[in-house]
């Protein structure tokens, strides 16, 4: 073992060997849920028609949590095309959201009807956001995150930030690469109706973390921490360039 | 012994960092000058804490900017510990 192995230190900061009572997502789960059905009946129609969205490749989607699902950010209706196209598996995920959106009082009541949202205390630390979907992960459940850490404006796909692949190594669990196409144009930045755009959701071959376990063992840490990010940034580029 | 401890703790973040000990001036923003990202500092601390036992708070990732910043940072935990 090399003397860079530092993943004592790393689950530690995601408290990764702390008991957590077996309800701890009860409280992300609110009253708004009993909506939710209502609300994907609502948006299906226009993803069908006014933004027709595709899926592809949701077979790909592990047998069960946990799981990350890591997708490419370009709008705010992004999360809710990716568990639309989930259909009903979409009650295993939950997004972490920032304090921001989450007490908003125009976003606060459709974030919470639209998903078991996490929220966390925080704007800009990532050590709150990576605990939150640690907890969600060691739960058994399933969490959804935008690696790029904020909105790609021209709906290019965005340097990737590193915090997903500690996560991923240091849970164990496999990331599923998610690229959503269209949504840039279909809703932009500042905008609050979509208006006409065909959307897809393409989901890819999940992508195991027990190689690089292994590998953490010869290299330092953060190389594989950092090789595991790359990989899922190259992978949601090759969804972006593949014909759906 | 605090020269020894110094010389030890710039080994191990040039190490971590991938820099030469001879290209670091221990005055430097390891951040802004150095190119180290927030992963990186994070694992600066990781190995501090492998070596030496210290369990340095993620918080302190913001106080600390230079190698002079983590030497004092790693001296003032060791002579808090209790003996």
């Amino acid at each position: 073992m090399i003397e860079q192995d530092t993943s004592a230190y790393w689950r530690k900061l995601l408290a990764l060997d702390q008991a957590q009572p077996a309800n701890v997502l009860n409280k992300h789960r609110t009253w708004h849920r009993y909506l939710r059905p209502i609300l994907y009946k609502l948006i299906s129609l226009p993803l069908r028609v006014y933004c027709p969205e595709k899926v592809v490749g949701l077979e790909n989607l592990p047998a069960r949590p946990p799981y990350i699902i890591a997708a490419n950010h370009a709008s705010s209706m992004d999360y809710a095309v990716v568990a639309w196209a989930m259909g009903k598996r979409r009650e295993e995920l939950y997004p972490i959201t920032t304090k921001l959106f989450y007490d908003h009082p125009f976003t606060s009541f459709w974030i919470k009807v639209a998903a078991n949202a996490v929220r966390i205390d925080t704007e800009d630390e990532f050590f709150p956001a990576l605990r939150a979907a640690a907890q969600v992960l060691k739960a058994g459940k399933a969490v959804y995150i935008n690696p790029e850490g904020t909105r790609s404006v021209d709906g290019s796909i965005l340097p990737f930030r590193p915090g997903v692949g500690v996560l991923a190594v240091e849970t164990g669990v496999p990331i599923v690469p998610v690229y959503i196409a269209g949504t840039s144009k279909a809703l932009p930045t500042g905008w609050i109706f979509p208006r006409p755009y065909p959307v897809a959701v393409s989901f890819g071959k999940a992508i195991a973390m027990e190689p690089y376990i292994e590998k953490k063992r010869s290299v330092q840490a953060y190389d594989v921490y950092k090789e595991v990010t790359e990989q899922l940034r190259q992978r949601i580029v090759a969804l972006s360039r593949s014909p759906y | 012994m605090n020269d020894v401890l110094s010389k030890e703790i710039k080994t191990l973040v040039s190490k971590v960092i991938k820099i030469p000990e001879d290209k670091i001036d221990p005055n430097a923003n390891l951040f802004t000058d150095l190119g180290v990202d927030s992963l990186l500092g994070v694992e600066i601390f990781a190995s501090l804490d492998k070596k030496y036992g210290l369990d340095v708070p993620e918080n302190k990732l913001k106080d600390v900017t230079t190698l002079n910043d983590i030497i004092n940072m790693v001296k003032g935990m060791m002579s808090d510990r209790p003996r």
